[in-house]
C-alpha cells in the first residue's frame, strides 16, 4: 500500500517534502541566520569584481545592460502572457495550445538565461544597496519560484500528454498562478528601480 | 478538454504547487496594500479611498 502510493505519487510527495523542509527551515530561523553572512558576498560583488567596477564606473555600459535586462524581462512577460492566456482560452484560440506552449518554452529558456545574466550585472553595481531592500529578496524569491514552477511542474505536465486529456481547471489554475508569479517578478523589479 | 478525467501524479503536484504559490503571492500583495494604506493614514490621517461621505 505504502509502496504503491510512493511509486504512483512521486511528484506530489516530492512537493510536500520540499514544502516540509521549507517550513522546518523557517521554524529553525535558518534564513534569518544566513542573511547577515551574505553581506560580505554582496560587498565583494560590488567592490572586488569587474562587474561591480564597470557597473559603478561606466554609466553608459550600465544603462545599456540595464536596457537589455528590461528588454529580456519584457520578452519574458510577453512569452508568459502568450502561453498562459492561450491556456486560459483568451487569445490565439485557433492555434493548438500544445504548439504555443512548446514553442514559447524554447524561447523562454534562452530569455530567462539572458535576463538572469544581465540582472547579475545590474545588481553588481548596486549590490550593497539591494542587499538591504526587502523587495529585492521578494523578486529573487518570486523568480526562483516562477522558474521552478515552469521547469519542474508546468512544462513537464503540459508536454506529457495532449492538453485535452488534462483537467481544464488544473490548466487554468497553472496559468493564473504563472501570470501572478511573473507579475510579482516584474512589479518587484520596478519597485527596486523606484527605491 | 473534459472535466471528468482522473487526476494523476503530475496533475496533483501541479494543482498543489499552484495553490501554494498563488496563495503566497496574494498574501504578499494584500500585506503590501495594507501597509501602504497604513502609511497613507500616518501621513494624511484618515484615508477615504472611495470618497465616502459618511467618513469625516
Amino acid at each position: 500500500m505504502f509502496n504503491t502510493i510512493l511509486s504512483e505519487y512521486k511528484a506530489t510527495l516530492s512537493v510536500f517534502f520540499v514544502l516540509l523542509v521549507i517550513v522546518v527551515l523557517e521554524l529553525l530561523q535558518v534564513r534569518a541566520a544566513i542573511y547577515p553572512s551574505l553581506l560580505p558576498a554582496f560587498e565583494w560583488l560590488k567592490n572586488s569584481t569587474p562587474l561591480g567596477y564597470i557597473g559603478t564606473t561606466y554609466g553608459s555600459i550600465y544603462a545599456t545592460v540595464q536596457a537589455m535586462h528590461l528588454l529580456t524581462m519584457g520578452t519574458l512577460g510577453g512569452l508568459v502572457l502568450a502561453t498562459d492566456l492561450r491556456l486560459l482560452g483568451v487569445m490565439f484560440r485557433t492555434t493548438p495550445s500544445e504548439v504555443i506552449s512548446n514553442g514559447t518554452h524554447k524561447a523562454f529558456k534562452v530569455t530567462l538565461i539572458a535576463a538572469v545574466l544581465t540582472g547579475i550585472f545590474c545588481a553588481a553595481g548596486v549590490a550593497d544597496k539591494v542587499y538591504y531592500m526587502p523587495v529585492f529578496w521578494v523578486k529573487m524569491l518570486a523568480l526562483a519560484a516562477g522558474a521552478a514552477f515552469v521547469f519542474l511542474i508546468k512544462q513537464p505536465l503540459l508536454s506529457s500528454k495532449p492538453h485535452s486529456e488534462i483537467n481544464p481547471w488544473i490548466i487554468r489554475g497553472m496559468a493564473v498562478t504563472s501570470i501572478l508569479v511573473w507579475f510579482t517578478v516584474a512589479a518587484s523589479g520596478r519597485w527596486i528601480g523606484f527605491s | 478538454m473534459s472535466d471528468g478525467k482522473k487526476i494523476g501524479d503530475k496533475e496533483l503536484a501541479a494543482i498543489s504547487v499552484s495553490v501554494i504559490i498563488f496563495g503566497g503571492a496574494i498574501f504578499h500583495w494584500v500585506a503590501e496594500m495594507i501597509s501602504t494604506v497604513e502609511l497613507l493614514e500616518l501621513a494624511y490621517g484618515t484615508v477615504k479611498l472611495f470618497n465616502n461621505p459618511l467618513v469625516f
